[in-house]
């Protein structure tokens, strides 16, 4: 079985000595493509540290990560911004879109780090924005849109270099309940369509009917493994 | 897709007027070097423009504008005829006033204002009251010969003793203008450009005989006073009129009023190849005269009084170069550290460094060029309304676009790499 993501023993320490801190002390992780996946647990139990880690913006102590066939820190020094750009989309608790872009721009940005330019690109971000509903708020800037359009379109941009792993941290967080669940379906959907594997960090309980798992951390170790639903594929 | 271009368009207000701020900084540090180059040019301009090779004065003065010199007007014949000497043309030159200022213009007015306020403090009452007269340098050539206006921007040159005047633009002239100079009235038939005293005050040009009128005749009353007494003091008392006695006397009379043929100087130049040591070594041997190279003439002038000023402003000058470079290397700083966000957000993208380097780079250096730009184009513009001569070249403007270029790659780098530090996914909120 291919797994989008699989990792063994994850471990990350920050700092050292008096400030030392360890965020995750062995985590064991295997998510497949079209697995909606979602990480759960209190404040400071390393959720995002984890995600930070399977996204490659920090690398783990120790551990073995293998992303969509890719084993990233065996041999070599991985070049983590490229295998970012490839193969993660990331959506942020705030939609974080970089505010002298349109919506359409925010989405092609992703496309043009990979060297998709041009007409390609802009149609690329037009069907995303489209599949997404909000095609017709394009040419706006993110400060024109609404919290929801604003994630929507984060979402658009996670999406538009057709990564197999997209991480969310706490999406839904700035949204209200229904927006939220919105994003959720709308995520859920994404993972269905296009077979990709997300990650969403969540706090929301209410966000868990969407997922296919849950695992629960406590103090940088996975307390609670589950499925929560037996869905159809799509 | 240019993400500095599209980041320029979202916040052009902070972007335009921090290039406005940048451009009038950039303003004042050229002008600066303008006025520098104005004194400069203000100094030596006569001199230059006059195209000679050596200046003749009197011995043990400096020169025709530094000390008084006096040499008899014949005196070029004999210089013209040592070898390697070209021309030798006699130059009358010295302060005149004439009693008139010309209508202030509101910018005039302005600085006056200005100037009263900012040295309010420092004067008696009297001190800074507009003057009454405007102070000239004129100038009494032979026409035909070196020592006249180089060029006549209106009108026409003056070609023989007719009591006509070639004058600087600066002077406020217009054409056909009647100007008193002793007792004369004369015409303005021609103006010339740049053509000052160290002192700054514009130039009249006239002709080696009117300028010596102008100069040296003495009062027509007190020349017949003294004629008067003359022949009272002469003829004998007993009225005997005898026509031959008188004839000679009157000569007489006649020619205290005609002793006016004296020069100030003599400009030599020499012919191509000529030794200018040698010749200098030639007149020297006359005892009555000194002789200076050209170069020394300039160095008298700008050495001289205006020795401390330009030390004042270059000193400003340079303080100014290091106050703008940290000052707008400061807002482009600023500017790139704002983007702190946006930048983390593209790291996280996985955005090459090239690009996010690009980026800053080009808009710190598009703020530079651009200031540069204006601060050029502005103070081109504002040149001609200094009440003094201001001059910057291109090439100035270019010594400043290089410097900038190099102020806004560094700050934009320093920025970039305190960017770079940050923590990403916290800046992120993830
Ligand atoms: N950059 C960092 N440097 C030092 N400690 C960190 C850093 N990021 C997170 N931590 C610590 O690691 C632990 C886990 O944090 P985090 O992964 O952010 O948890 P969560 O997202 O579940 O709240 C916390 O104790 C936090 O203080
Ligand atoms: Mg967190």
């Amino acid at each position: 079985m291919e797994y989008a993501i699989q990792a063994e023993h994850l471990v990350k320490v920050y700092g050292a000595g008096r400030t030392r801190v360890e965020a995750l002390k062995g985590v064991d992780l295997v998510v497949r493509p079209g697995e909606l996946f979602a990480v759960m647990g209190p404040s400071g139990s390393g959720k995002s540290t984890l995600l930070r880690i399977l996204g490659l913006v920090i690398e783990p102590t120790e551990g073995r990560l293998v992303l969509d066939g890719d084993d990233i820190y065996n041999g070599g020094r991985p070049d983590l911004q490229r295998l970012r750009r490839e193969k993660v989309g990331f959506i942020f608790q705030l939609a974080n879109l970089i505010p002298f872009l349109t919506a359409r721009e925010n989405v092609v940005l992703p496309l043009e780090l990979i060297g998709v330019h041009g007409r390609r690109a802009r149609d690329r971000a037009m069907e995303l924005l489209d599949y997404l509903g909000v095609a017709e708020r394009a040419d706006h800037l993110p400060e024109a849109l609404s919290g929801g359009e604003n994630q929507r379109v984060a979402i658009a941009r996670a999406l538009a270099h057709e990564p197999k792993i997209v991480l969310a941290d706490e999406p839904t967080a700035s949204l209200d309940t229904e927006r939220g669940l919105s994003a959720m379906r709308l995520l859920r959907r994404v993972a269905n369509e296009r077979g990709t594997a997300i990650l969403v960090v969540t706090h929301d309980t209410r966000m868990i009917g969407e997922v296919d798992h849950v695992i629960r951390l406590g103090d940088g170790r996975v307390v609670e493994k589950g499925d929560v639903l037996e869905r159809p594929r799509a | 897709m240019r993400l500095a271009l599209k980041d320029i368009r979202y916040h052009s207000f902070k972007f335009f007027t921090s290039v406005l701020g940048v451009g009038l900084l950039l303003m004042v540090v050229l002008a600066i070097g303008g006025i520098i180059r104005g004194v400069i040019l203000d100094s030596s301009t006569i001199i230059t423009e006059t195209g000679a090779d050596l200046w003749v004065v009197e011995k043990d003065k400096l020169g025709p504008f530094v000390e008084i010199s006096r040499i008899p007007e014949d005196y070029y014949h004999a210089v013209e005829v040592i070898p390697g000497v070209a021309e030798a043309s006699p130059l009358v030159m010295a302060w005149e006033h004439v009693a008139r200022m010309p209508r202030p213009t509101p910018l005039m007015r302005f600085l006056y204002m200005n100037t009263l306020l900012t040295t309010k403090t420092m004067v008696e009452p009297g001190w800074m009251a507009m003057p009454k007269d405007q102070q000239f340098v004129l100038i009494g050539y032979k026409p035909g010969r070196i020592g006249g206006p180089p060029v006549i921007v209106a009108g026409r040159g003056i070609e023989a003793d007719n009591y006509e005047l070639v004058a600087d633009e600066r002077a406020g002239f217009q054409l056909g203008e009647r100007v008193r100079l002793g007792y004369h009235d004369y015409t303005v038939v021609g103006l010339t450009k740049n053509m000052v005293a160290f002192t700054a005050d514009p130039v009249l040009y006239t002709t080696l005989k009117e300028a010596q009128d102008v100069l040296i005749q003495p009062d027509p009353d007190l020349l017949r006073d003294r004629r008067r007494r003359y022949k009272q003091q002469t003829l004998p008392k007993e009225k005997a009129r005898v026509p031959i006695l008188v004839e000679p006397l009157a000569q007489r009379a006649a020619s205290v009023a005609e002793d006016t043929h004296v020069v100030n100087a003599v400009a030599v130049k020499l012919e191509p190849g000529a030794s200018a040591e040698e010749v200098a070594r030639e007149i020297r041997r006359w005892k009555r005269l000194d002789v200076y190279p050209a170069p020394r003439q300039v160095n008298l002038q700008l050495m001289g009084s205006n020795r401390l000023i330009l030390f004042q402003l270059s000193l400003f000058r340079a303080l100014l170069v290091v106050i703008a470079g940290i000052v707008i290397g400061l807002v482009i700083y600023t500017f790139t550290l704002d983007k702190v966000k946006e930048i983390a957000l593209l790291k996280v993208l996985g955005a090459q460094g090239r690009r996010v380097y690009g980026m800053i780079v080009q808009q710190a250096l598009l703020m530079g060029v651009l200031g540069t730009i204006i601060g050029g184009v502005l103070e081109q513009a504002s040149e001609p309304y200094f009440p003094r001569r201001v001059e910057t070249t291109y090439g100035d403007i270019g010594q400043m676009l290089v410097a900038m270029i190099v102020v806004a790659v560094l700050a934009s780098i320093m920025a970039l790499r305190r960017a770079m530090k940050v923590d990403a996914p916290s800046v992120l909120g993830a």
